[in-house]
């Protein structure tokens, strides 16, 4: 698809600004009644998902031009895809398709963010978007008695991701997921450095060749070693494998599982057995890439067709990903497994979850406006009495880490596997 | 015409560089509404030479005394879902109230809430329930803006029955007249806090604005305060399921039904008795006999499967003179006695409850969208746009007229091809008003506004059932709508046949607008 395919799209946009709400059921209070972060940071009203599929129809049409302020609309935005969920409770359109598809033209048009160019070289020069030595990547794990899947076979390959790779904070959640597996008997293998990015921040910043390039590579890789299951604690990585590489054509002849999901699933099967209290009230914040984006790819190839006058349908009937799908109970289950642990509830969850601030490229570019989204999520878990705010993405633990630290927040951080690994 | 850089200085001293814009990527998406194609043949309205976003009446008041000064026109906007909002114009600055979006007070004790202009119905209603109330919302959906319906556009919805609708529901009002003074309306004027709208002295609710409202041609509100009503529901509504599937519990003390009748007159009658027995909580035709396959449908596609091979006509016809009802009452008892009140009125007019609503968890959904609002823009949903037309503020039996003269008129267009075909019927609202003295219609209309054809279509039928409202049909034609279709002299067409309201709306404007700085493109043009 193209950004021409979508103008329907752009011009049934009715601009109720739904998108800049959660779906309005969920709305408990005035004070997290936004879901947008791009549009509560930008204001006018071309911030919003609407008002980007407005800017696009636009500039199809050959009304505007690119310019700075057109490019910080576009790229001032995690496309964490709330505003896609909120649209969807009532339409068929497709706003986040149209907003990766803008960032796309820009990038084919050479409109390009001198921050993303940067990630872009350190990817194309050493697998990795963070400006880090492709030899260092596998450093997280040393001393770990773990297999190399380069080297030798294991059901289970551990990928650990550009960001757990890379970001010495937060090494000790990839080693403790790899422990976590290790305790439950999986048979775990990782590729060391020779690991490579999954290619879906690139992809959410418009370069659509270094998708197909990794995506390709990745899953050539991964059949070749013969893994039944591929496990990653990345949400980003996670939403990548299940939306974004099926579209390249290749078979994947494994499973996916976001560690999550594999721990909810071995303490189901009573491999692991959380018994140490861990006495904490906890909130739960939920990715963007684990929760809404992480819907399985659906394959659709037709046409849009008229019936009944002007009734819109598509032939084959198109099956729209609304955020139902999104992976939302194992990570609560495996928090409620916890003993002494209780779980409270922010007001903005799962499929309409507040994003942490740190994807699309917008920590990189926009570090402020990263920050400040992060910022009104921690107020957020705050409201809700918890000592602690707990995720499974090291980009959200990245950005919550920064913002609390910024602003010398007393609450504490968790990611899951922490909080598991002290009950066992 | 662009602003010459002295007046855009000004505008920018007064709101700061971050909160103005003549940045096109910024301006085009305040010229793109709803509606647009059907006026311009375009998605969008001229562009307004620039965006400046106000965060206090202070700044408000002097962005309008800058633009009489300087001869620039203004027109301002809260959440902007329709044409209405856009400059009718060049010249025009858009004035976005989307920074003043607070919740000012909520007086539980005397049941109003003050609020500025961009906070959405979802807000205050959230925020109300905590404390036992709730807010009247439009039937255009939870996420518009309670200021301006009250204050500014039309303001007709669901739970009209037993809140009435929004030109009832404004009490003080801090006004930012044409001219830049400031009006403060009701018992804010004398000091006396916000409970009333009316005096000292003759009111003036009726001049700002009227039946429908002057939508931005009579100056800027900047705050309201809104009446609220009781709510004998749980302080957080609790709901079930994940997007876009929510339902809600329904409490031991509502109920929620779909009554169906076999004509337009026992809908009517029944719509009577049920205001008279004033046992309706929230009611109104709201669900449309042609979208009801929708709901066994996945898709428009599985719609248009379930209509193409016959199946659902049965269903249709049922729900053709159906409506939409929630009783609430404050105990066990009394909700008992609502019940029995109803089959009394269904027994007396011949109505019944289909059996597919009887199902506990479409009474869930049914409940979820009466009471929030949320899901009344599922109606872009089969042809990527609606349009609305030809309605009134009537008696019920008058408006039951309008609905069978409604069908007649989308027959033609469904054989056109040129919008959908949902049986020719769609009379929309048929809201009871204040347990039954007057009725809301709207005949409502499906098209596609990517294809010109349709859009083409969409504005013929407008401008058909617009005149007809004004030759045959009784009643208070939907100004906002058929301005749309008629253009600037649908007031002309319109006034004659209703005691000449468009001569006192030209002299209200001159009066309070001397240099005619307010945009009133879609209030009434000055001259003839």
């Amino acid at each position: 698809m193209a950004l021409l395919d979508y103008r329907n799209d752009m011009q049934r946009c009715s601009r109720c600004s739904l998108c800049k709400w959660p779906p309005l059921a969920q709305i408990k209070s005035w004070r997290f009644s936004n879901v947008c972060p791009s549009m509560v940071w930008g204001n006018f009203h071309a911030y919003s998902a609407g008002g980007k599929l407005i800017a696009a129809l636009s500039l199809l049409d050959g009304r505007i031009d690119y310019s700075d302020k057109f490019l910080e609309i576009v790229y001032q935005c995690q496309m964490g895809g709330a505003c896609d969920v909120s649209c969807k409770v009532t339409r068929d359109l497709e706003p986040l398709e149209v907003m990766l598809e803008l960032r796309a033209k820009c990038v084919e048009d050479g409109q390009l963010l001198p921050a993303h160019m940067v990630m872009i070289e350190s990817l194309r020069n050493d697998d990795n978007p963070m400006g880090k030595l492709k030899a260092e990547r596998g450093k997280w794990a040393e001393g770990l008695d773990v297999k190399d899947i380069t080297r030798e076979k294991a059901d289970v390959l551990y990928f650990a991701g550009c960001r757990y790779s890379f970001d010495q904070d937060l090494w000790g959640i990839a080693r403790g997921a790899v422990t976590l597996l290790k305790k439950a008997g999986v048979d775990v293998g990782i590729s060391g450095k020779e690991e490579a990015c999954c290619g879906g921040r690139a992809y959410e910043m418009g370069y659509r060749g270094e998708l197909t390039k990794y995506a390709e590579h990745n899953i050539e890789t991964w059949n070749t070693a013969g893994v039944r299951t591929v496990v990653t604690s990345c949400s980003d990585c996670y939403g990548t494998f299940k939306y974004h590489y099926p579209k390249v054509g290749k078979t994947m002849n494994f499973e996916v599982l976001h560690i999550t999901e594999y721990l909810d699933r071995l303490i189901k099967e009573g491999k692991l057995k959380p018994t140490r209290k861990v006495p904490l009230q906890v909130t739960y914040h939920d990715p963007c890439h684990l929760g809404r984006l992480s819907e399985a790819y659906i394959p659709w190839e037709g046409v849009e067709r008229k019936v009944l006058g002007q009734i819109v349908i598509q032939d084959p009937p198109k099956e729209f990903r609304r955020g139902t799908n999104g992976i939302y109970e194992p990570p609560r289950d495996v928090l409620k497994s916890i003993p002494g642990l209780e779980l409270v509830e922010m007001e903005r969850i799962k499929e309409y979850a507040w994003c942490c601030g740190a994807g699309g490229g917008v920590k990189e570019a926009y570090p402020d406006f990263a920050l400040w989204t992060a910022k009104e999520r921690i107020e957020e878990a705050e409201a809700t009495g918890a000592e602690a705010l707990v995720t499974a993405c090291p980009w959200c633990e990245r950005n919550f880490r920064d913002a609390l630290e910024q602003d010398g927040e007393k609450m504490k951080l968790y990611n899951i596997v922490e909080l598991l690994l002290e009950a066992l | 015409m662009a602003l010459t850089r002295n007046v855009y200085q000004i505008l920018e001293d007064i709101v700061g560089p971050e909160n103005i814009s003549e940045e096109p990527v910024i301006l085009d998406s305040y010229a793109f509404l709803w509606l647009a194609e059907t006026v311009t043949d375009s998605k969008f309205f001229t562009r307004p030479e620039a965006v400046v976003m106000p965060g206090s009446t202070e700044e408000v008041q002097a962005i309008v005394r800058a633009c009489n000064r300087y001869g620039v026109k203004y027109k301002a906007l809260s959440t902007g879902w329709g044409p209405w909002n856009a400059p009718g114009d060049e010249g025009v600055v858009q004035v976005d109230l989307r920074k003043m979006n607070r919740i000012l007070e909520i007086d539980e004790k005397n049941m109003y809430a003050v609020v500025e202009p961009y906070v959405i119905f979802s807000q205050l209603q959230v925020e109300a329930m905590k404390r036992g109330l709730t807010c009247h919302i439009i039937g255009a959906g939870a996420n518009t803006s309670p200021l301006a319906s009250c204050t500014s556009m039309s303001g007709m919805g669901l739970s009209g029955i037993s809140m009435s609708y929004n030109a009832r529901n404004p009490l003080a009002v801090e006004w930012i007249l044409p001219t830049g003074d400031i009006l403060r309306l009701g018992s804010l004027g004398c000091g006396a806090g916000w409970f009333c709208g009316d005096g000292p002295g003759l009111s003036l609710r009726g001049i700002m604005r009227g039946t429908h409202g002057a939508m931005g041609g009579l100056g800027i509100f900047t705050k309201c305060a809104v009446k609220l009503y009781p709510w004998p529901g749980p302080r957080q509504m609790h709901f079930e399921g994940v997007s876009p599937g929510h339902v809600a519990a329904i409490p031991q003390n509502f109920r929620c039904y779909v009554l169906s009748f076999p004509s337009w007159d026992s809908f009517a009658d029944a719509a009577y008795k049920i205001g008279e027995a004033e046992i309706g909580y929230v009611m109104g035709k709201q669900i449309a006999a042609g979208i009801v396959p929708l709901m066994a449908a996945r898709s428009p596609t599985e719609y248009a499967q379930i209509r193409e091979s016959g199946m659902a006509d049965e269903i249709m016809q049922e729900f053709r003179y159906a409506l939409q009802l929630i009783l609430g009452a404050h105990s066990l008892r009394e909700i008992e006695y609502q019940e029995r009140a109803l089959q009394e009125i269904l027994a007396e007019t011949g109505g019944w409850i289909p059996s597919p609503t009887q199902d506990p968890e479409r009474q869930k959904t049914t409940f979820r969208m009466m009471i929030k609002v949320d899901g009344n823009s599922a109606i872009f949903r089969l042809s990527g746009s609606f349009g609305t037309s030809f309605g009134a503020e009537t008696s019920c039996d008058a408006a039951m007229v309008h609905a069978r003269l409604g069908e007649e008129i989308k027959k033609k267009y469904i054989e056109k091809g040129v919008i959908a075909d949902d049986g020719a019927e769609w009379a929309w609202g048929a809201e009871m008003n204040e347990h039954g003295r007057f009725a809301h219609i709207e005949e409502l209309f499906m098209y596609d506004p990517a294809d010109p054809e349709s859009a083409k279509g969409a504005a013929e039928f407008i401008e058909e059932t617009s005149l007809l409202t004004a030759k045959q049909a009784p009643g208070l034609a939907i100004w906002e709508l058929a301005r749309g279709g008629l253009g600037p002299k649908a007031h002309d067409i319109y006034g004659p046949a209703c005691s000449n309201y468009h001569v006192w709306q030209r002299r209200i404007k001159k009066a309070f607008d001397p240099n005619f700085s307010a945009d009133a493109t879609f209030y009434i043009e000055p001259e003839e």
